[in-house]
Protein backbone atom coordinates (compact mmCIF):
# COMPACT_ATOMS: atom_id res chain seq x y z
CA UNK A 1 0.00 0.00 0.00
CA UNK A 2 1.34 3.40 -0.84
CA UNK A 3 2.20 5.77 2.00
CA UNK A 4 0.20 8.46 0.27
CA UNK A 5 -2.91 6.65 1.43
CA UNK A 6 -3.50 9.28 4.07
CA UNK A 7 -4.05 12.03 1.54
CA UNK A 8 -5.85 9.60 -0.73
CA UNK A 9 -8.24 8.79 2.07
CA UNK A 10 -8.69 12.46 2.84
CA UNK A 11 -9.71 12.98 -0.73
CA UNK A 12 -12.10 10.10 -0.52
CA UNK A 13 -10.27 7.86 -2.97
CA UNK A 14 -9.66 4.20 -2.35
CA UNK A 15 -6.01 4.13 -1.24
CA UNK A 16 -5.39 0.86 -3.02
CA UNK A 17 -6.18 2.50 -6.31
CA UNK A 18 -3.25 4.83 -5.91
CA UNK A 19 -0.89 4.56 -8.85
CA UNK A 20 2.26 5.68 -7.12
CA UNK A 21 4.11 2.35 -7.38
CA UNK A 22 7.52 3.87 -6.67
CA UNK A 23 6.48 4.71 -3.14
CA UNK A 24 4.96 1.32 -2.53
CA UNK A 25 6.34 -0.81 0.27
CA UNK A 26 6.52 -4.57 0.08
CA UNK A 27 6.85 -6.56 3.26
CA UNK A 28 9.31 -9.42 3.24
CA UNK A 29 7.46 -12.68 3.97
CA UNK A 30 10.51 -14.00 5.82
CA UNK A 31 11.62 -11.26 8.20
CA UNK A 32 8.92 -8.64 7.82
CA UNK A 33 11.26 -5.86 6.72
CA UNK A 34 9.80 -3.16 4.50
CA UNK A 35 11.20 -3.16 0.98
CA UNK A 36 10.79 -0.78 -1.89
CA UNK A 37 8.11 -1.82 -4.33
CA UNK A 38 9.55 -3.70 -7.27
CA UNK A 39 12.67 -4.91 -5.49
CA UNK A 40 13.45 -8.56 -6.07
CA UNK A 41 15.22 -9.60 -2.89
CA UNK A 42 14.72 -8.48 0.68
CA UNK A 43 17.22 -5.85 1.77
CA UNK A 44 17.50 -7.29 5.25
CA UNK A 45 17.58 -11.03 4.93
CA UNK A 46 18.22 -11.53 1.22
CA UNK A 47 15.10 -13.62 0.80
CA UNK A 48 13.24 -13.70 -2.47
CA UNK A 49 10.27 -11.33 -2.73
CA UNK A 50 7.17 -11.75 -4.85
CA UNK A 51 8.58 -9.52 -7.58
CA UNK A 52 11.75 -11.59 -7.63
CA UNK A 53 9.88 -14.84 -7.96
CA UNK A 54 8.39 -13.62 -11.18
CA UNK A 55 11.67 -12.56 -12.69
CA UNK A 56 14.67 -14.11 -14.26
CA UNK A 57 17.18 -16.70 -13.17
CA UNK A 58 19.83 -13.99 -12.80
CA UNK A 59 17.93 -12.60 -9.86
CA UNK A 60 17.35 -16.01 -8.40
CA UNK A 61 21.10 -16.53 -8.28
CA UNK A 62 21.35 -13.56 -5.92
CA UNK A 63 19.59 -15.55 -3.27
CA UNK A 64 21.76 -17.22 -0.75
CA UNK A 65 22.09 -20.85 -1.59
CA UNK A 66 21.77 -23.39 1.16
CA UNK A 67 25.26 -24.19 2.21
CA UNK A 68 27.35 -25.82 4.89
CA UNK A 69 29.64 -24.10 7.33
CA UNK A 70 32.84 -25.10 5.58
CA UNK A 71 31.73 -23.58 2.28
CA UNK A 72 30.48 -20.52 4.13
CA UNK A 73 33.84 -20.02 5.86
CA UNK A 74 35.63 -20.36 2.57
CA UNK A 75 33.41 -17.81 0.86
CA UNK A 76 33.93 -15.34 3.70
CA UNK A 77 37.67 -15.84 3.67
CA UNK A 78 37.75 -15.26 -0.07
CA UNK A 79 35.76 -12.07 0.37
CA UNK A 80 38.18 -10.84 3.03
CA UNK A 81 41.13 -11.52 0.77
CA UNK A 82 39.62 -9.44 -2.03
CA UNK A 83 38.81 -6.61 0.33
CA UNK A 84 42.34 -6.60 1.72
CA UNK A 85 43.68 -6.48 -1.83
CA UNK A 86 41.50 -3.45 -2.57
CA UNK A 87 42.72 -1.76 0.60
CA UNK A 88 46.35 -2.45 -0.29
CA UNK A 89 45.72 -1.06 -3.77
CA UNK A 90 44.30 2.14 -2.30
CA UNK A 91 47.34 2.51 -0.04
CA UNK A 92 49.79 1.83 -2.88
CA UNK A 93 48.04 4.27 -5.22
CA UNK A 94 48.07 6.94 -2.56
CA UNK A 95 51.76 6.37 -1.83
CA UNK A 96 52.44 6.52 -5.53
CA UNK A 97 50.68 9.86 -5.80
CA UNK A 98 52.74 11.27 -2.94
CA UNK A 99 56.01 10.10 -4.45
CA UNK A 100 54.99 11.36 -7.85
CA UNK A 101 54.00 14.80 -6.67
CA UNK A 102 57.16 15.13 -4.60
CA UNK A 103 59.21 14.21 -7.67
CA UNK A 104 57.34 16.73 -9.78
CA UNK A 105 57.66 19.58 -7.34
CA UNK A 106 61.33 19.02 -6.57
CA UNK A 107 62.70 18.09 -9.94
CA UNK A 108 60.04 19.32 -12.27
CA UNK A 109 58.58 17.12 -15.02
CA UNK A 110 61.32 15.13 -16.73
CA UNK A 111 61.70 16.88 -20.11
CA UNK A 112 63.30 13.98 -21.94
CA UNK A 113 60.59 11.34 -21.49
CA UNK A 114 57.10 12.84 -21.25
CA UNK A 115 55.58 9.72 -22.78
CA UNK A 116 55.92 7.72 -19.60
CA UNK A 117 55.00 10.50 -17.22
CA UNK A 118 52.60 8.24 -15.42
CA UNK A 119 55.34 5.88 -14.24
CA UNK A 120 57.35 7.91 -11.80
CA UNK A 121 60.20 6.21 -9.98
CA UNK A 122 59.57 8.19 -6.84
CA UNK A 123 55.92 7.26 -7.13
CA UNK A 124 56.71 3.54 -7.12
CA UNK A 125 58.99 4.09 -4.15
CA UNK A 126 56.24 6.02 -2.38
CA UNK A 127 53.70 3.27 -2.99
CA UNK A 128 55.95 0.53 -1.68
CA UNK A 129 57.03 2.77 1.18
CA UNK A 130 53.47 3.36 2.36
CA UNK A 131 52.68 -0.35 2.16
CA UNK A 132 55.78 -1.22 4.20
CA UNK A 133 55.02 1.52 6.69
CA UNK A 134 51.51 0.21 7.29
CA UNK A 135 52.85 -3.34 7.70
CA UNK A 136 55.49 -2.19 10.19
CA UNK A 137 53.04 -0.06 12.11
CA UNK A 138 50.58 -2.96 12.24
CA UNK A 139 53.26 -5.22 13.66
CA UNK A 140 53.97 -2.63 16.32
CA UNK A 141 50.30 -2.21 17.16
CA UNK A 142 49.88 -5.97 17.28
CA UNK A 143 52.40 -6.33 20.08
CA UNK A 144 50.43 -4.21 22.55
CA UNK A 145 46.80 -3.87 21.48
CA UNK A 146 44.95 -6.63 23.33
CA UNK A 147 45.52 -5.61 26.97
CA UNK A 148 44.42 -2.09 26.17
CA UNK A 149 41.07 -3.25 24.83
CA UNK A 150 40.40 -5.21 28.00
CA UNK A 151 41.16 -2.18 30.12
CA UNK A 152 38.92 0.17 28.12
CA UNK A 153 35.95 -2.19 28.28
CA UNK A 154 36.13 -2.50 32.07
CA UNK A 155 36.35 -6.28 32.00
CA UNK A 156 37.80 -8.19 34.92
CA UNK A 157 38.88 -11.83 35.10
CA UNK A 158 36.62 -14.38 36.77
CA UNK A 159 37.71 -17.60 38.40
CA UNK A 160 36.22 -21.02 37.78
CA UNK A 161 34.48 -20.85 41.19
CA UNK A 162 32.77 -17.57 40.36
CA UNK A 163 31.46 -18.66 36.97
CA UNK A 164 31.72 -22.42 36.58
CA UNK A 165 29.34 -22.71 33.66
CA UNK A 166 31.04 -19.99 31.65
CA UNK A 167 34.41 -21.60 32.26
CA UNK A 168 33.05 -24.97 31.22
CA UNK A 169 31.53 -23.61 28.03
CA UNK A 170 34.73 -21.77 27.13
CA UNK A 171 36.74 -24.92 27.75
CA UNK A 172 34.36 -27.01 25.64
CA UNK A 173 34.67 -24.61 22.75
CA UNK A 174 38.45 -24.55 23.12
CA UNK A 175 38.48 -28.34 22.90
CA UNK A 176 36.24 -28.25 19.84
CA UNK A 177 38.60 -25.75 18.22
CA UNK A 178 41.70 -27.61 19.38
CA UNK A 179 43.15 -24.53 21.07
CA UNK A 180 44.45 -23.65 24.49
CA UNK A 181 41.75 -22.31 26.79
CA UNK A 182 41.57 -18.52 26.55
CA UNK A 183 41.33 -16.30 29.63
CA UNK A 184 37.77 -15.59 30.76
CA UNK A 185 36.57 -12.09 31.64
CA UNK A 186 33.24 -10.62 32.69
CA UNK A 187 31.94 -7.06 32.41
CA UNK A 188 29.56 -6.22 35.26
CA UNK A 189 26.67 -4.72 33.31
CA UNK A 190 23.13 -5.79 32.53
CA UNK A 191 23.74 -5.16 28.82
CA UNK A 192 23.97 -8.23 26.55
CA UNK A 193 27.20 -8.46 24.63
CA UNK A 194 30.48 -10.32 24.30
CA UNK A 195 33.81 -9.94 22.57
CA UNK A 196 37.10 -11.70 22.08
CA UNK A 197 40.54 -10.24 21.99
CA UNK A 198 43.99 -11.67 21.59
CA UNK A 199 46.64 -11.30 18.98
CA UNK A 200 47.57 -14.93 18.84
CA UNK A 201 45.61 -18.12 19.30
CA UNK A 202 47.66 -18.96 22.39
CA UNK A 203 47.17 -15.66 24.18
CA UNK A 204 43.54 -14.75 23.87
CA UNK A 205 40.65 -13.72 26.08
CA UNK A 206 36.89 -14.07 25.87
CA UNK A 207 34.76 -11.41 27.53
CA UNK A 208 31.04 -11.62 28.22
CA UNK A 209 28.73 -9.29 30.12
CA UNK A 210 26.95 -10.27 33.33
CA UNK A 211 23.62 -9.68 31.63
CA UNK A 212 24.51 -12.21 28.97
CA UNK A 213 25.37 -14.83 31.57
CA UNK A 214 22.07 -14.31 33.33
CA UNK A 215 19.84 -14.16 30.28
CA UNK A 216 21.08 -16.86 27.93
CA UNK A 217 20.56 -20.59 28.26
CA UNK A 218 23.59 -22.87 28.26
CA UNK A 219 23.05 -23.72 24.62
CA UNK A 220 22.84 -20.07 23.62
CA UNK A 221 25.88 -19.17 25.70
CA UNK A 222 27.72 -21.90 23.87
CA UNK A 223 26.76 -20.35 20.54
CA UNK A 224 28.06 -16.95 21.64
CA UNK A 225 31.30 -18.35 23.06
CA UNK A 226 31.67 -20.37 19.85
CA UNK A 227 31.36 -17.13 17.87
CA UNK A 228 34.08 -15.51 19.98
CA UNK A 229 36.23 -18.62 19.68
CA UNK A 230 35.70 -18.24 15.95
CA UNK A 231 37.22 -14.76 16.11
CA UNK A 232 40.23 -16.25 17.90
CA UNK A 233 40.58 -19.18 15.48
CA UNK A 234 40.36 -16.87 12.48
CA UNK A 235 42.78 -14.32 14.00
CA UNK A 236 40.30 -11.49 13.52
CA UNK A 237 42.06 -9.27 16.02
CA UNK A 238 45.07 -9.24 13.72
CA UNK A 239 42.96 -8.50 10.69
CA UNK A 240 41.14 -5.71 12.46
CA UNK A 241 44.36 -4.14 13.77
CA UNK A 242 46.17 -4.30 10.44
CA UNK A 243 43.17 -2.93 8.55
CA UNK A 244 42.62 -0.22 11.15
CA UNK A 245 46.23 0.92 10.99
CA UNK A 246 46.18 0.99 7.20
CA UNK A 247 42.95 2.96 7.09
CA UNK A 248 44.36 5.45 9.59
CA UNK A 249 47.52 5.82 7.54
CA UNK A 250 45.54 6.33 4.36
CA UNK A 251 43.52 9.08 6.03
CA UNK A 252 46.71 10.75 7.29
CA UNK A 253 48.52 10.60 3.97
CA UNK A 254 45.44 11.63 1.99
CA UNK A 255 45.30 14.75 4.12
CA UNK A 256 48.94 15.39 3.26
CA UNK A 257 48.26 14.86 -0.43
CA UNK A 258 45.36 17.28 -0.34
CA UNK A 259 47.63 19.95 1.13
CA UNK A 260 50.32 19.22 -1.43
CA UNK A 261 47.78 19.50 -4.21
CA UNK A 262 46.44 22.83 -3.00
CA UNK A 263 49.60 24.59 -1.85
CA UNK A 264 52.01 22.96 -4.28
CA UNK A 265 49.78 24.00 -7.18
CA UNK A 266 51.42 27.35 -7.74
CA UNK A 267 54.70 25.88 -8.77
CA UNK A 268 53.35 24.00 -11.74
CA UNK A 269 50.44 26.00 -12.95
CA UNK A 270 50.80 25.03 -16.59
CA UNK A 271 50.27 21.89 -18.64
CA UNK A 272 50.30 18.53 -16.88
CA UNK A 273 50.78 20.23 -13.53
CA UNK A 274 47.16 21.31 -13.32
CA UNK A 275 45.93 17.83 -14.03
CA UNK A 276 48.27 16.39 -11.46
CA UNK A 277 46.77 18.73 -8.90
CA UNK A 278 43.21 17.82 -9.83
CA UNK A 279 43.82 14.08 -9.83
CA UNK A 280 45.59 14.29 -6.50
CA UNK A 281 42.83 16.32 -4.92
CA UNK A 282 40.09 14.00 -6.12
CA UNK A 283 41.98 10.94 -4.96
CA UNK A 284 42.86 12.49 -1.63
CA UNK A 285 39.19 13.11 -0.97
CA UNK A 286 38.01 9.69 -2.12
CA UNK A 287 40.76 7.42 -0.75
CA UNK A 288 39.92 7.71 2.97
CA UNK A 289 36.22 7.21 2.25
CA UNK A 290 36.83 4.07 0.25
CA UNK A 291 39.39 2.78 2.72
CA UNK A 292 36.84 3.17 5.50
CA UNK A 293 34.17 1.40 3.44
CA UNK A 294 36.55 -1.49 2.87
CA UNK A 295 37.29 -1.62 6.58
CA UNK A 296 33.61 -1.91 7.43
CA UNK A 297 33.11 -4.56 4.76
CA UNK A 298 36.00 -6.59 6.18
CA UNK A 299 34.49 -6.30 9.63
CA UNK A 300 31.12 -7.57 8.40
CA UNK A 301 32.68 -10.48 6.56
CA UNK A 302 34.59 -11.49 9.68
CA UNK A 303 31.34 -11.45 11.66
CA UNK A 304 29.72 -13.82 9.18
CA UNK A 305 32.85 -15.96 9.29
CA UNK A 306 32.78 -16.12 13.09
CA UNK A 307 29.10 -17.13 12.96
CA UNK A 308 29.95 -19.94 10.55
CA UNK A 309 32.87 -21.00 12.75
CA UNK A 310 30.59 -21.04 15.78
CA UNK A 311 28.34 -23.52 14.00
CA UNK A 312 31.37 -25.58 13.00
CA UNK A 313 32.38 -25.78 16.67
CA UNK A 314 28.98 -26.35 18.25
CA UNK A 315 27.30 -28.19 15.34
CA UNK A 316 24.17 -26.49 16.58
CA UNK A 317 23.02 -23.30 14.84
CA UNK A 318 19.96 -23.05 17.11
CA UNK A 319 22.03 -21.88 20.08
CA UNK A 320 23.54 -18.92 18.28
CA UNK A 321 20.24 -18.08 16.57
CA UNK A 322 18.49 -17.95 19.94
CA UNK A 323 21.28 -15.85 21.40
CA UNK A 324 21.23 -13.39 18.50
CA UNK A 325 17.47 -13.02 18.83
CA UNK A 326 17.84 -12.13 22.50
CA UNK A 327 20.79 -9.82 21.84
CA UNK A 328 18.87 -8.05 19.10
CA UNK A 329 15.84 -7.56 21.31
CA UNK A 330 17.86 -6.12 24.19
CA UNK A 331 17.92 -2.35 24.50
CA UNK A 332 20.28 -1.97 27.47
CA UNK A 333 23.22 0.24 26.51
CA UNK A 334 26.79 -0.85 27.15
CA UNK A 335 29.36 1.54 28.64
CA UNK A 336 33.06 1.54 27.93
CA UNK A 337 32.68 1.22 24.17
CA UNK A 338 33.99 3.64 21.60
CA UNK A 339 34.29 3.70 17.86
CA UNK A 340 37.68 2.01 18.06
CA UNK A 341 36.39 -1.07 19.85
CA UNK A 342 32.84 -1.38 18.51
CA UNK A 343 33.78 -3.88 15.82
CA UNK A 344 34.99 -6.40 18.42
CA UNK A 345 31.61 -7.11 19.97
CA UNK A 346 29.26 -9.87 18.88
CA UNK A 347 26.58 -7.28 18.12
CA UNK A 348 27.42 -3.65 17.64
CA UNK A 349 26.86 -1.90 20.97
CA UNK A 350 26.73 1.61 19.52
CA UNK A 351 24.32 1.32 16.69
CA UNK A 352 20.70 0.61 16.17
CA UNK A 353 21.00 -2.65 14.25
CA UNK A 354 17.97 -2.18 12.09
CA UNK A 355 19.09 1.20 10.86
CA UNK A 356 18.96 0.77 7.13
CA UNK A 357 20.27 3.97 5.61
CA UNK A 358 23.86 3.35 6.65
CA UNK A 359 24.36 -0.34 6.11
CA UNK A 360 27.53 0.27 4.14
CA UNK A 361 29.01 2.01 7.16
CA UNK A 362 28.07 -0.64 9.67
CA UNK A 363 30.69 -2.79 11.40
CA UNK A 364 28.20 -5.64 11.75
CA UNK A 365 25.70 -7.18 9.36
CA UNK A 366 22.08 -6.73 10.44
CA UNK A 367 21.07 -9.37 12.98
CA UNK A 368 18.18 -10.52 10.78
CA UNK A 369 20.60 -11.28 7.99
CA UNK A 370 22.96 -13.15 10.29
CA UNK A 371 20.10 -15.26 11.60
CA UNK A 372 18.93 -15.90 8.07
CA UNK A 373 22.38 -17.12 7.07
CA UNK A 374 22.58 -19.32 10.15
CA UNK A 375 19.24 -20.88 9.24
CA UNK A 376 20.67 -21.52 5.81
CA UNK A 377 23.60 -23.31 7.40
CA UNK A 378 21.29 -25.68 9.23
CA UNK A 379 21.20 -29.29 8.25
CA UNK B 1 76.31 -20.33 -16.32
CA UNK B 2 73.92 -19.86 -19.16
CA UNK B 3 70.29 -18.99 -18.88
CA UNK B 4 69.14 -22.60 -19.27
CA UNK B 5 70.98 -23.84 -16.19
CA UNK B 6 69.66 -20.95 -14.15
CA UNK B 7 66.08 -21.72 -15.11
CA UNK B 8 66.63 -25.39 -14.34
CA UNK B 9 68.10 -24.53 -10.95
CA UNK B 10 65.19 -22.25 -10.10
CA UNK B 11 62.66 -24.92 -11.03
CA UNK B 12 64.54 -27.50 -8.98
CA UNK B 13 64.68 -25.18 -5.99
CA UNK B 14 60.96 -24.44 -6.22
CA UNK B 15 60.22 -28.16 -6.40
CA UNK B 16 62.29 -28.96 -3.33
CA UNK B 17 60.74 -26.05 -1.45
CA UNK B 18 57.27 -27.24 -2.35
CA UNK B 19 57.97 -30.78 -1.20
CA UNK B 20 59.41 -29.53 2.10
CA UNK B 21 56.38 -27.30 2.72
CA UNK B 22 53.92 -30.11 1.94
CA UNK B 23 55.85 -32.58 4.07
CA UNK B 24 55.84 -30.20 7.04
CA UNK B 25 52.12 -29.63 6.61
CA UNK B 26 51.47 -33.36 6.61
CA UNK B 27 53.55 -33.86 9.75
CA UNK B 28 51.64 -31.05 11.42
CA UNK B 29 48.32 -32.65 10.53
CA UNK B 30 49.48 -36.05 11.72
CA UNK B 31 50.56 -34.63 15.06
CA UNK B 32 47.27 -32.81 15.39
CA UNK B 33 45.40 -36.08 14.86
CA UNK B 34 47.54 -37.80 17.50
CA UNK B 35 47.05 -34.98 19.95
CA UNK B 36 43.30 -34.99 19.39
CA UNK B 37 43.27 -38.73 20.02
CA UNK B 38 44.98 -38.24 23.37
CA UNK B 39 42.60 -35.42 24.20
CA UNK B 40 39.67 -37.84 24.07
CA UNK B 41 41.48 -40.02 26.62
CA UNK B 42 42.02 -37.04 28.90
CA UNK B 43 38.33 -36.18 28.86
CA UNK B 44 37.28 -39.78 29.48
CA UNK B 45 39.57 -39.91 32.52
CA UNK B 46 38.02 -36.70 33.77
CA UNK B 47 34.60 -38.28 33.68
CA UNK B 48 35.79 -41.28 35.65
CA UNK B 49 37.12 -38.98 38.35
CA UNK B 50 33.84 -37.14 38.69
CA UNK B 51 31.50 -40.09 39.02
CA UNK B 52 32.34 -41.24 42.62
CA UNK B 53 31.58 -37.70 43.76
CA UNK B 54 28.23 -37.71 42.01
CA UNK B 55 27.20 -41.11 43.32
CA UNK B 56 28.18 -40.12 46.86
CA UNK B 57 26.05 -36.97 46.74
CA UNK B 58 23.06 -38.54 45.07
CA UNK B 59 22.98 -41.69 47.21
CA UNK B 60 21.14 -40.16 50.16
CA UNK B 61 18.36 -38.79 48.03
CA UNK B 62 17.89 -41.71 45.73
CA UNK B 63 17.74 -44.65 48.10
CA UNK B 64 15.25 -46.47 45.93
CA UNK B 65 17.41 -46.32 42.86
CA UNK B 66 20.20 -48.54 44.20
CA UNK B 67 20.16 -50.62 41.06
CA UNK B 68 20.84 -47.72 38.74
CA UNK B 69 23.54 -46.34 41.02
CA UNK B 70 25.13 -49.76 41.15
CA UNK B 71 25.08 -49.94 37.38
CA UNK B 72 26.85 -46.59 37.14
CA UNK B 73 29.52 -47.68 39.60
CA UNK B 74 30.10 -50.96 37.82
CA UNK B 75 30.22 -49.33 34.40
CA UNK B 76 32.74 -46.84 35.73
CA UNK B 77 34.85 -49.66 37.18
CA UNK B 78 35.03 -51.37 33.81
CA UNK B 79 35.78 -48.09 32.05
CA UNK B 80 38.61 -47.25 34.46
CA UNK B 81 40.28 -50.56 33.63
CA UNK B 82 40.56 -49.56 29.99
CA UNK B 83 42.25 -46.25 30.83
CA UNK B 84 45.43 -45.58 28.93
CA UNK B 85 44.67 -48.06 26.17
CA UNK B 86 43.34 -45.41 23.84
CA UNK B 87 39.76 -44.50 23.03
CA UNK B 88 39.41 -47.39 20.59
CA UNK B 89 39.85 -50.04 23.27
CA UNK B 90 37.80 -48.09 25.75
CA UNK B 91 34.85 -47.57 23.45
CA UNK B 92 32.63 -50.45 24.62
CA UNK B 93 33.05 -49.73 28.33
CA UNK B 94 32.63 -45.98 27.80
CA UNK B 95 29.42 -46.48 25.91
CA UNK B 96 28.03 -48.61 28.72
CA UNK B 97 29.01 -45.86 31.16
CA UNK B 98 27.31 -43.20 29.02
CA UNK B 99 24.16 -45.31 28.96
CA UNK B 100 24.16 -45.84 32.74
CA UNK B 101 24.75 -42.14 33.36
CA UNK B 102 21.96 -41.25 30.96
CA UNK B 103 19.55 -43.44 32.93
CA UNK B 104 20.71 -41.88 36.19
CA UNK B 105 20.14 -38.38 34.85
CA UNK B 106 16.72 -39.31 33.60
CA UNK B 107 15.80 -40.69 37.04
CA UNK B 108 17.15 -37.63 38.82
CA UNK B 109 14.48 -35.61 37.07
CA UNK B 110 11.96 -37.38 39.31
CA UNK B 111 13.45 -35.95 42.50
CA UNK B 112 12.59 -32.25 42.87
CA UNK B 113 14.58 -31.75 46.09
CA UNK B 114 17.55 -33.28 44.30
CA UNK B 115 17.36 -30.65 41.62
CA UNK B 116 17.08 -27.93 44.23
CA UNK B 117 20.30 -29.08 45.91
CA UNK B 118 23.12 -26.69 45.13
CA UNK B 119 25.83 -29.35 45.17
CA UNK B 120 23.88 -31.52 42.78
CA UNK B 121 23.28 -28.61 40.43
CA UNK B 122 27.01 -27.93 40.38
CA UNK B 123 27.79 -31.58 39.86
CA UNK B 124 25.32 -32.06 37.04
CA UNK B 125 26.77 -28.99 35.34
CA UNK B 126 30.22 -30.55 35.69
CA UNK B 127 29.03 -33.85 34.31
CA UNK B 128 27.13 -32.23 31.46
CA UNK B 129 30.28 -30.26 30.68
CA UNK B 130 32.33 -33.44 30.74
CA UNK B 131 29.95 -35.21 28.39
CA UNK B 132 30.19 -32.18 26.10
CA UNK B 133 33.97 -32.20 26.30
CA UNK B 134 34.12 -35.83 25.30
CA UNK B 135 31.80 -35.11 22.40
CA UNK B 136 33.80 -32.05 21.32
CA UNK B 137 37.10 -33.88 21.70
CA UNK B 138 35.77 -36.57 19.38
CA UNK B 139 34.47 -33.95 17.00
CA UNK B 140 37.88 -32.26 16.92
CA UNK B 141 39.53 -35.63 16.39
CA UNK B 142 37.27 -36.33 13.44
CA UNK B 143 37.83 -32.82 12.07
CA UNK B 144 41.59 -33.39 12.33
CA UNK B 145 41.28 -36.73 10.60
CA UNK B 146 39.29 -35.09 7.83
CA UNK B 147 41.93 -32.39 7.38
CA UNK B 148 44.68 -35.01 7.28
CA UNK B 149 42.77 -37.26 4.88
CA UNK B 150 42.10 -34.32 2.60
CA UNK B 151 45.81 -33.59 2.52
CA UNK B 152 46.72 -37.23 1.95
CA UNK B 153 44.24 -37.65 -0.88
CA UNK B 154 44.36 -34.37 -2.77
CA UNK B 155 46.89 -33.31 -5.36
CA UNK B 156 49.74 -32.37 -5.00
CA UNK B 157 50.17 -33.34 -1.35
CA UNK B 158 49.10 -36.93 -2.11
CA UNK B 159 52.40 -37.43 -3.99
CA UNK B 160 54.42 -36.32 -0.98
CA UNK B 161 52.17 -38.37 1.31
CA UNK B 162 52.75 -41.58 -0.64
CA UNK B 163 56.48 -40.81 -0.88
CA UNK B 164 56.84 -40.60 2.90
CA UNK B 165 54.20 -43.13 3.84
CA UNK B 166 51.48 -40.92 5.33
CA UNK B 167 48.32 -42.95 5.72
CA UNK B 168 44.70 -41.97 5.95
CA UNK B 169 43.35 -41.78 9.48
CA UNK B 170 40.21 -43.56 10.59
CA UNK B 171 37.25 -41.68 12.00
CA UNK B 172 35.91 -42.18 15.47
CA UNK B 173 32.58 -43.80 14.78
CA UNK B 174 29.90 -44.02 17.38
CA UNK B 175 27.85 -47.18 17.42
CA UNK B 176 24.17 -46.64 16.98
CA UNK B 177 23.47 -47.85 20.49
CA UNK B 178 25.01 -44.74 22.02
CA UNK B 179 23.09 -42.47 19.72
CA UNK B 180 19.84 -43.86 21.11
CA UNK B 181 18.22 -41.70 23.71
CA UNK B 182 18.12 -43.55 27.03
CA UNK B 183 14.61 -44.83 27.54
CA UNK B 184 12.75 -43.36 30.48
CA UNK B 185 10.04 -45.19 32.29
CA UNK B 186 7.34 -42.67 33.18
CA UNK B 187 5.33 -44.67 35.66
Amino acid sequence: MCPAWICAEARGIDPRGCADVAMERVECPHCGAANRGGSTTCRMCGDLLAAGRRTSRRVQRKILRRTDFIAASRANQRATRWLLLVLAAIAVLLGYLVGWSVELSFRGPPPEAPAVWFLSRWGVLGGLGLLLLSLGWSALALSTGDRLVLRISGARPVTREQAPQLHNVVEEMAIAAGLARPAVYVIETPALNAFATGLSRRRAAIVVTRGLLETLSREELQGVVGHEMGHIVNLDMRYATAVGVTVGLVALVADLVARLAIFGGGRRSRGAGVWVGVIMLVFAVLAPVFARLVQMAVSRQREFLADATSVRLTRNPQGLIGALEKLGASQTPLDGVNRATQHLYIVNPLRNFTERASRLWATHPPIERRIHRLRNLGN
Amino acid sequence: MDIGTIILLVILLALVGGVVALYNRLVQLRNQVRNAWRQIDVQLKRRHDLIPNLVETVKDYMGYEQETLQQVIEARGRAVQTEGQGPDAAMGAEQALSGALGRLFALMENYPDLKANRNIADLTEELAATENRIAFARQFYNDSVMAKNNAVETFPSNIVASLFGFKQGSYFEIETRERDVPSVDLR
